[in-house]
């Protein structure tokens, strides 16, 4: 297990330099996402998030436990984020790195604890029966912006997931298999997105969506989460670079205009997608769901 | 049958390979020869480390016993002597399983091994490790029922075929080199002496290269639709030297 390669010194003066100049080494805008992809599998939940050369596969799966005694009514959620070797040589098997544990530790606040997933709709039957839900995120490709990425690809994954139909008679819950009946989408009350500001040169420049090679090279990074109603869910600061408390508020101001962009992004693909499923276009009087 | 591998397609890696076939998707990621830690080292030869990643969930003992079956394959056709004090490390990621997997009754560890070692190869090419000779790998499976039209051994069967000829008696794994020799052989189940020896000469006419001509080829065409494995093998590799070789023969 090699360490990372670090930038050398003038490698980084060159990108300090180029920033100065308000030149990025990729000639994107200061404020600019890379090229978004993001492709559905065959199966439900399945997304998979290209953001330049970075590549993240979201996988949610579903299962039936017993909910855990202290919150009856609730059902399970877990998002894993497990680095592999595959993402680079530096990540070793189940030794976590720090980028793993705050990954998770964002998506953790960004997802689960802003209640974007409303975990009461997974609960079958109170103290008894719930579903487990669970979001395996793989890291394919690293290219920087791992927590965007990642976020993309769990919030695209739950829109587009469906889980089986149960039916309860008193105490006995039957599950109805997909071709018994087509599955129910998951009630998701709000989408938040993560979008992550570097900071350089003492928090005077800061950078939306940096690559590997400026994320080794930047000072500090400012993580902002909201949806797309511009309800912040999480601000997160990491690094030493100092960031002057009305920097923060214009962050949210950039943060909701990609969050935005991003939305709808991902609207317009879940959209495509659904399209592509619905051939017969019988999916309208097949679906079980019910009304909010 | 589809058949279908990519080559080369992560930036990071220094060899990669996505492989899909039957409802199984795999991505390999090699990355080597690189530093090596100290208790791994070797003084003559290069570690070899395999991990492989179920999309689901976190591994298991069962992931272990893979990874020992694939690490051993691949050692013994990866020439560790020329790159002493190396590490080269190979990661197979699971990113979908068909849907029968689970209902087949069939140890997932036969079916998936001959996709993991594929996947481990086309990555190790892509990524230039010397290697001594290619392999190609198949699976085999023996229905309990001898009456039932199925009742013939089943070659590299679908999930959806061993779904529909349970219970299975008996799985066969092979793994041959390009010189036809036999270099892993996993088996599971109630099984004959004989009976192994027929599954093997099977195994080995889809795996190895007929040097005799094109009849062998034709036949398995209108059998399985599917030629053989290792002339698949080299024409993958094959267009992808050809697509990066374009510059050259352009000019």
């Amino acid at each position: 297990m090699p360490r990372e390669a670090e930038v050398s010194v003038n490698e980084r003066e060159f990108i300090y330099q180029a920033l100065q100049e308000n030149i990025r080494l990729d000639g994107r805008a200061l404020d600019v996402f890379r090229p978004l992809e993001l492709t559905f599998g065959d199966e439900y939940g399945v997304a998979d998030v290209q953001l330049g050369k970075t590549r993240v596969i979201a996988r949610i799966s579903a299962d039936v436990t017993a909910p855990l005694p202290e919150r009856k009514f609730d059902g399970i959620f877990q998002i894993i984020t497990e680095f592999s070797p595959m993402a680079s040589p530096a990540f070793e098997v189940g030794r976590p790195t720090d980028a793993e544990v705050i990954l998770s530790r964002i998506l953790e606040k960004a997802i689960r604890r802003s209640n974007a997933l409303d975990t009461e709709s997974l609960c079958i039957i109170a103290g008894l029966k719930c579903f487990a839900l669970r979001a395996d995120v793989h890291i394919v490709d690293h290219d920087g912006g791992l927590i965007d990425a990642s976020c993309i690809a769990v919030m695209a994954a739950l829109q587009h997931f469906r889980r089986p139909d149960v039916i309860v008679e008193g105490e006995k819950a039957t599950i109805l298999s997909a071709r018994e009946r087509e599955p129910i989408p998951l009630s998701i009350l709000h989408q938040p997105l993560c979008v992550t500001f570097s900071y350089y040169e003492d928090g005077d420049i800061f950078l939306v969506d940096a690559n590997l090679a400026e994320e080794q090279v930047r000072q500090g990074e400012v993580i902002v989460t909201m949806n797309r109603h511009g309800e912040v869910c999480q601000v997160a600061k990491y690094g030493g670079a100092t960031v002057d408390p009305l920097a923060l508020l214009n962050c949210t101001n950039v943060a909701l205009e990609k969050v935005k962009e991003l939305s709808k992004y991902i609207q317009n693909r879940l959209e495509e997608d659904a399209k592509k499923k619905d051939a017969g276009g019988l999916m309208a009087e097949l679906s079980a769901e019910n009304d909010r | 049958m589809t058949l279908l591998a990519v080559l080369s397609h992560l930036n990071r890696a220094d060899g990669s390979a996505t492989y899909t076939h039957n409802g199984y998707a795999i991505i390999g990621a090699v990355n080597g020869p690189i530093e090596v830690q100290r208790r791994d080292e070797m003084p003559e030869e290069a570690t070899v480390e395999v991990n492989i990643r179920l999309a689901v969930g976190i591994g298991s003992p069962k992931e272990r016993h893979l990874e020992s079956l694939v690490h051993n394959t691949l050692r013994s056709i990866i020439l560790t002597r020329s790159i002493p004090r190396t590490l080269v490390q190979i990661t197979l990621q699971v990113t979908s399983l068909p849907e029968e997997e689970a209902a087949s009754g069939v140890d997932s560890a036969c079916t998936l091994l001959p996709h993991l070692l594929h996947t481990a190869l086309l990555a190790l090419l892509s990524a230039s490790i010397p290697l001594s000779t290619a392999l190609t790998s198949v699976v085999i499976a023996v229905p309990a029922s001898a009456s039932s039209k199925a009742g013939t051994t089943m070659l590299s069967p679908t999930a959806k075929e061993l779904l529909r000829a349970k219970p299975i008696r008996a799985t066969h794994v092979f793994a041959f080199s390009g010189n036809r020799k036999l270099l892993l052989s996993q088996s599971m189940g109630v099984f004959a002496y004989d009976e192994w020896g027929e599954a093997c000469e099977m195994a080995e006419d889809v795996c190895c290269r007929d040097e005799g001509g094109v009849g062998l080829g034709e036949d398995m065409e209108v059998k399985g639709g599917q030629g053989n494995l290792e002339e698949w093998l080299r024409s993958v590799v094959q267009k992808k030297v050809e697509m990066e070789q374009r510059w050259r023969v352009a000019t």
